[in-house]
């Protein structure tokens, strides 16, 4: 009889754990669902608003050609901001520059930048940009309002502001072109559903719906 | 038949500890509250806001007196027609066709759509109520009773605990796998 006692008090103290365990499994997975749907690229709710039209907005090159943001052109615009002293921004370059020539023929990629001229002469050199046009100076950043490095948005051939968002991988820069190509705002407009998507698009492949 | 007192114990403290935790929620955040009792549509405007303010007053009254042995057989009916009635407004409204009305169910920080599987919860507290509305067989309590009451009863509300996440979670794993 006391060995029966003995067990059942074990067993009772036993799934008592288990079921807490069992309770913060739950809780994490919770917290988890909430954290999953901001993956793509986060938008810093100010400034200019997506699917209007951009700021124009011209500013020099490092060569002192000038350069047109936000105008009517042949060819998309992909605005990367960056600076010398962020390294995330460095390790992004490479995704950068294999996005710029992927998409050569729709796709203009203008490096922003700002800050000390040496710096960026050294990070031009290191990642070999010199064929790329690069602007140094604060109007462009200002008019776009970015206050967090690195940033990117894309400006259709209309000159329309098609999305943005701060990118810290290049899931987050491929989102921008998931974002323009599914006409939200962003990926996590997208998600919650809060937007009627700007344009009908009739692609042939299916894209998941969550109403 | 007559139950051994250990499950009348275990049901009343589960039931009394669901209730005075919700009653702690509608209390902390008692304009939000209003607002869902006004969105289930049932009560004319003038009583929405008397409505929500006694509520949880009966809700700590009937789960302090489930704990007293003498007093539960009278809470116990009380608490299960409580659940019973959110378990029709939930039904009524699921039959009117108002799925994305926001449930509060669980609290403030977990906002959840009203859904079938609610009204299954809803009655499994209900049995859990009437089991502690029975009369009890008569026998010696020992200290090991009163452990495996306290433990049943911890058990059950961690189960609960659980279950309710999960039903929070469910329409959150449905939006992510685009159902």
């Amino acid at each position: 009889m006391e060995g029966l006692i003995v067990s059942n008090v074990l067993l009772w103290c036993l799934l008592l754990a288990l079921a807490f365990a069992v309770m913060g499994l739950v809780r994490q997975i919770g917290v988890l669902h909430s954290r999953l749907a901001p993956a793509g690229a986060l938008m810093v709710d100010k400034g200019v608003s997506v699917n209007e039209p951009a700021p124009k907005v011209t500013a020099a090159d490092r060569n002192g050609r000038p350069v047109n943001f936000g105008y009517a052109g042949q060819k998309s615009q992909l605005l990367f901001f960056l600076s010398p002293t962020c390294p995330i921004c460095k390790s992004l370059l490479p995704a950068i520059k294999s996005i710029a020539k992927d998409q050569a023929d729709r796709l203009d990629v203008i490096y922003v930048s700002d800050g000390d001229m040496d710096a960026q002469h050294a990070l031009i050199k290191e990642h070999k940009l010199e064929n790329v046009t690069y602007v140094v100076g604060p109007e462009v950043g200002m008019t776009y309002q970015i206050g967090k490095l690195p940033y990117a948005a894309l400006i259709d051939q209309n000159g329309v502001l098609r999305s943005k968002g701060l990118v810290n991988s290049r899931e987050h820069l491929d989102s921008l072109f998931e974002a323009e190509h599914l006409g939200s705002a962003t990926l996590q407009q997208y998600l919650h559903g809060t937007q009627e998507h700007a344009h009908s698009h009739s692609h042939s492949h299916a894209h998941p719906h969550n109403h | 038949m007559q139950p051994d007192p250990i499950f009348v114990i275990a049901s009343a403290v589960t039931v009394a500890v669901i209730l005075a935790s919700a009653a702690t929620h509608k209390v902390r955040a008692q304009a939000r509250f209003a607002n869902q009792v006004e969105d289930y549509q049932l009560l004319p405007k003038m009583l929405v806001r008397l409505f929500a303010r006694l509520l949880p007053v009966l809700e700590l009254t009937t789960a302090l007196a489930l704990l007293a042995p003498f007093s539960r057989p009278y809470a116990a009916p009380v608490a299960a027609g409580l659940l019973g009635l959110y378990a029709a407004a939930i039904g009524f409204n699921l039959w009117r066709g108002r799925k994305d009305i926001d449930c509060g169910c669980a609290g403030p920080d977990q906002a959840q759509p009203i859904r079938p599987a609610l009204l299954l919860r809803n009655s499994v507290l209900v049995g859990l109520a009437v089991v502690a509305s029975l009369a009890p067989y008569a026998r010696e309590m020992g200290f090991f009773d009163g452990f495996v009451a306290i433990a049943a009863s911890a058990v059950a509300l961690l189960v609960y605990a659980t279950a309710d996440g999960l039903l929070a979670n469910s329409p959150r794993l449905l939006k992510l796998i685009g159902r």
